[in-house]
């Protein structure tokens, strides 16, 4: 298997695993899966302002900040889980630096949200969209530079104190 | 006090009088709901949107007031008018997109027109009826353009360039006369320079409307919000004042926040909209569903709109000043975001509260008071921030327009007030 080849696998594997990191609230792991130049960003596009928006953002040490800071706010604890598929993976002519895309879904589980007696359990979806990543390397293994989570859902109801 | 059986449970607790709590009823029963949209909703000014978001002649927006489709457009004269959604041939919605222009053509219609895609009746930016398909052979000289024109809306821009919108021809007030100097608190800084809106986003939450209003209008649940414990309880914080106006109107006094004491937040004085004080807060709830909220860089305004009594619609926009350069916007967008974004420290906790409220609410559910009582008065008697007179003085102007006593619905606001009285 070529070189290229390789660490395009290596980028899938990655974004697969930092997935698995956030649906299990494993903060610091999927952090440590970013270069410390690392740039976060929850975007949506709102036809209704026609306006590009940025309803989240921060570098590696602000996205940590706010994960450390959550035991102090009240949260819909409900699980968040995330189905996502790599789409492509494209690697620059130096195979220093690659880009990818991955299409999201995420669902949530409802436990604690509204009543949980009743509703505690059932599944909906929360969020769509797609994950537009850039990636350096490192001894072959890549890091997150960069992750735009680029929303198609804008209708965000009780939203969400957890990084998507 | 050991736990309370039922009739301990179902009497009025301590001291509490009436006039210091409603009835849980009012925010479930389903016939309560409907007049309010009837007799409130249909009858008051509600902003629906911003001058900013029809930037250039021939742009729209749409939305809906009381159930009542209604379209905002920008003409070729610059002047925004207001109209039902409706075309007056069969009752189609005329125009289906959040927004956009009518410049282009569309499919079935001629530029900068409005057209009904069904049968192709076209108006013009006045509402004015211009084209019937084969108007005088299906309707001879039966029915003509002059006959058919769009439903036109009272609409005023008003207080920053929000677009106020009623469905009521027979209103006696102006906006301004309406709102009764509640706006004077933020007037200036908003009517400084033009704004613009950055930020839109809705929810639609399983709470009635008026649990979202009762939320902003008090500020003894921040103690839901670590991010104004840390950055507000102080002195200054506790003597922040309740102001009634007229109408059901309320101003919350402001006070500097100490946005530092937040790890990962920063002082929002580079950027304080004109003529408010570096990082000052102030706040209107505005009767029946609305709120504007100033805090030091950037504005808020929730918009509600019922759509039944556990359900609520809210449409939350961010406002900054129109000149910003894109550094400033980007920092203007991360203040407003971080605390009132869906991905904002406070928002998500607020949206949370009001839904496990409602959730004690069902229809049917045994109707309990839910009380508003708290007394907290500076050196003067004036009702301060924990104080919940602003709760109560919107009850005071529902219960008028309802004619319905909040604490018990079933009698009307003259029984109630003979009651209390008693």
């Amino acid at each position: 298997m070529s070189e290229s080849m390789n660490k395009q696998n290596a980028v899938s594997n990655v974004i697969y695993k930092a997935s698995l990191f956030l649906d299990e609230h494993r903060w610091d792991d999927w952090l440590n899966l970013c270069h410390e130049d690392f740039y976060y960003a929850i975007k949506a596009f709102s036809p209704e302002i026609n306006y590009d928006m940025i309803y989240m953002d921060g570098n590696r040490e602000e996205m940590r900040t706010i994960t450390d800071m959550l035991p102090k706010h009240n949260s819909d604890n409900s699980p968040l889980a995330r189905h996502t598929v790599v789409y492509t993976v494209e690697m620059d002519e130096s195979q220093d630096t690659a880009t990818a895309v991955s299409s999201f879904a995420v669902y949530k589980t409802e436990l604690d949200g509204i009543n949980s007696h009743a509703l505690a359990g059932e599944s909906n979806i929360f969020l769509v969209g797609k994950y537009r990543d850039k990636f350096g390397f490192e001894n072959g293994e890549p890091f997150f530079m960069e992750r735009i989570v680029q929303l198609d859902t804008r209708r965000l109801d009780k939203g969400s104190h957890f990084p998507i | 006090m050991p736990a309370r059986n039922a009739k301990q449970w179902d009497k009025i607790p301590g001291k509490i009088e009436s006039g210091e709590y409603v009835d849980s009823r009012i925010y479930s029963d389903r016939n309560i709901f409907e007049e309010e949209i009837s007799k409130i909703f249909k009858k008051v000014w509600t902003p629906v949107c911003h001058e900013s978001e029809l930037s250039e002649p021939y742009s729209f927006r749409t939305m809906t007031v009381a159930r009542e489709p209604v379209m905002v457009v920008r003409g070729a004269d610059n002047q925004i008018r207001a109209f039902l959604n409706v075309c007056p041939h069969r009752g189609n919605m005329i125009e289906n997109r959040p927004s956009g222009s009518f410049e282009q053509g569309s499919p079935s219609g001629a530029p900068k027109h409005m057209t009904c895609m069904f049968h192709a009746w076209q108006f013009d930016m006045k509402g004015n009826c211009v084209h019937i398909s084969r108007g005088s052979e299906g309707y001879q000289d039966r029915l003509e353009c002059s006959d058919v024109g769009l439903r036109r809306l009272r609409c005023e821009v008003k207080y920053g360039g929000f677009v106020w919108v009623t469905l009521n021809d027979a209103i006696d007030q102006t906006v301004e006369e309406w709102a009764g100097g509640a706006f004077d608190c933020m007037e200036k800084s908003l009517n400084a320079e033009p704004l613009e809106v950055f930020h839109y986003h809705k929810a639609i939450i399983p709470c009635n409307y008026k649990l979202w209003h009762d939320t902003n209008s008090e500020f003894y649940h921040d103690y839901l919000h670590y991010h104004n414990r840390i950055t507000g309880f102080n002195d200054s914080y506790f003597a922040r004042k309740n102001i009634g106006f007229d109408n059901g109107h309320v101003n919350v006094g402001s006070f500097e926040v100490q946005y530092d004491q937040y790890e990962g937040f920063e002082s929002r004085e580079e950027l304080s909209f004109p003529h408010l004080p570096n990082n000052h807060w102030e706040m209107i709830d505005f009767f029946p569903g609305v709120n504007f909220n100033l805090r030091g860089s950037a504005l808020r305004c929730d918009i509600m709109t019922p759509l039944g009594p556990d359900k609520v619609m809210i449409e939350f926009r961010g406002l900054g000043l129109k000149s910003d350069t894109p550094e400033e916007r980007l920092i203007r967008q991360r203040h407003h975001n971080s605390i009132w974004g869906p991905f904002g420290r406070n928002l998500h906790e607020d949206l949370l509260a009001v839904s496990t409220q409602q959730a004690t609410m069902s229809e049917f559910a045994d109707k309990r008071r839910i009380l508003h009582g708290r007394h907290e008065v500076d050196a003067d008697g004036d009702p301060t921030i924990h104080d919940e007179e602003g709760m109560r003085h919107f009850y005071d102007a529902w219960g008028r327009w309802m004619d319905r006593w909040p604490g018990d619905p079933e009698l009307s606001f003259e029984e109630g007030q003979k009651r209390e009285a008693a």
